[in-house]
């Protein structure tokens, strides 16, 4: 969708593939965090 | 039907009914029950048992129109040819034993249970029609009122009234008909889907029908919108209109009869002519052309086939547009209406391309899965049984040393790394430490 609306987002989102959003740990968002991100987003 | 029986390698089972299915695609094991028929394949269909049996049960296949015997052959071209006793309605006279010549009979007989070894499963369990509640549009409280299937049987030169067409109160011809559309369906109340327009063409079909073989009917169409999309389909409707057939925008929430003539009188108003206001017409027959709905027990080979169905009802295929064969399951396709409404043309084109689908597979002597597949770390295993839980395709065993994953079932989707609490699961290529390793590195650029 975001694609054929030709959506724009900031070049500073950086997507990491993951089979499933069942996959997502709190451990990998927490560690992210604790890296420096400002946030992170889940979609599936 | 016939020719199908008739080809070799190609085994029927009919009056039979799934009662397991294990295993996964190239080894699924199914169980079938051959229900008792009480009459052995030596019967040739001859008929010689319904002449002499005493006891009258209602024909489905007329939908409940005109009797049968309780032992009967279940419709004219039934495939293979052979009677069954309803015992439900039999009086064990075994007057039909008697009768038979070819001592087929038999009261004896008990339901079979067979265990086949197949490589995919094609689940084709079409529809069954819609039935509106009692009383709604007169729905069995007016004689007059039948639904689309009933008319379509009393056409029907095989049917309870060998094709002439006759309303039910009185067995008399109605000059005055009316199709209701949508009955059941494009309703938020009930149905909220179109059945693809099969029941707009099956009503314009039969008011063809009716009109050629009775030109001095008067037929009206009650209509929400005429779903006339197909190849040839829009072109069936016009020739329809041209012969006079009356199509109204309206939308009839009330029906009423008069107990004298049996005639049902319905207030309508055109929505594209408003000017002309409410307008009483009356009928001699009211045909209800009710939805397509999912055939009646398919929740029971949803759960033994692991499937899933749509908020609709149907079997919910891979992808609704890009692969609406396959399902979630490899080695199990869909074909015709148990994945959702389809015409006649549609269903075989579905089914054809089921039988591609999985001859496909079917082929070759290997199946290719991705390396990307759950695997244990038996060690870690609790045993805690939340992996087997959460997994949807049912990929997870828990054993005595642990849990196990089906390598074929499984799709490499994670959730059950995601809620396994000692970490005794992980994904091959997406391991913890790879996704660290990327964070890691995307975060390294700040």
């Amino acid at each position: 969708m975001a694609g054929t609306i030709r959506a724009q987002y900031p070049a500073t989102i950086r997507p990491i593939r993951i089979n499933c959003t069942g996959r997502v740990t709190p451990s990998l968002i927490m560690r992210t965090i604790g890296k420096g991100a400002d946030g992170v987003m889940i979609a599936g | 039907m016939l020719q199908s029986a008739r080809t070799p390698g190609l085994n029927l089972y009919t009056y039979s009914e799934l009662e397991d299915v294990e295993g996964f695609i190239g080894n699924f094991k199914v169980k079938i029950r051959r229900k008792a028929r009480y009459v052995t394949n030596d019967c040739n269909g001859c008929g010689a048992c319904f002449e002499v049996c005493p006891a009258f049960g209602y024909n489905e296949f007329n939908e409940g129109m005109d009797p049968r015997k309780a032992i009967y052959v279940s419709f004219a071209q039934a495939v293979p040819s052979l009677a069954q006793i309803d015992m439900d309605r039999c009086i064990r006279c075994e007057l039909c034993t008697n009768a038979c010549e070819l001592e087929a009979i038999d009261f004896n007989q008990e339901d079979e249970i067979i265990e086949l070894e197949v490589g995919s499963i094609i689940v084709a369990t079409g529809w069954d029609e819609y039935i509106p509640e009692t009383g709604y549009l007169g729905y069995n409280i007016y004689p007059n009122v039948i639904t689309e299937l009933q008319l379509e049987r009393i056409l029907a030169p095989n049917g309870p009234t060998i094709g002439h067409l006759v309303r039910p109160s009185d067995g008399k011809r109605p000059k005055r008909i009316l199709f209701i559309q949508c009955v059941g369906s494009r309703d938020l109340n009930k149905n909220t889907y179109c059945s693809a327009g099969v029941c707009c063409m099956i009503a314009i079909k039969n008011t063809k029908l009716i009109k050629q073989h009775y030109p001095d009917t008067e037929i009206d169409v009650a209509y929400m919108d005429i779903r006339a999309a197909g190849k040839d389909y829009e072109e069936y409707f016009t020739a329809s209109r041209k012969e006079g057939i009356r199509y109204i925008r309206t939308n009839i929430s009330k029906l009423k009869d008069d107990p004298l003539t049996g005639n049902i009188k319905v207030i309508m108003q055109n929505t594209l002519r408003e000017s002309l206001g409410l307008k009483e017409m009356e009928y001699d027959l009211v045909v209800l052309s009710a939805s397509m709905m999912p055939a009646q027990g398919i929740g029971k080979i949803e759960k033994m086939l692991k499937l899933e169905t749509s908020q609709d009802g149907f079997f919910k295929e891979f992808h609704s547009r890009l692969n609406p064969i396959d399902t979630k399951i490899p080695g199990i396709a869909l074909a015709g209406v148990a994945q959702g409404p389809k015409s006649i043309a549609e269903s075989i084109a579905h089914g054809r391309a089921a039988a591609s689908s999985l001859a496909r597979l079917m082929s070759k002597d290997k199946y290719r899965i991705l390396l990307i597949r759950a695997t244990v770390d038996k060690e870690k295993c609790a045993k805690c049984g939340l992996c087997e839980l959460n997994c949807p395709y049912m990929a997870i065993t828990i054993n005595d040393d642990g849990a196990e994953v089906n390598e074929i079932l499984c799709r490499g989707c994670g959730s059950c790394l995601a809620n396994c609490p000692s970490e005794a699961i992980t994904l091959r290529y997406y391991r913890e430490p790879q996704y660290e390793k990327q964070i890691d590195a995307i975060l390294e650029e700040i």
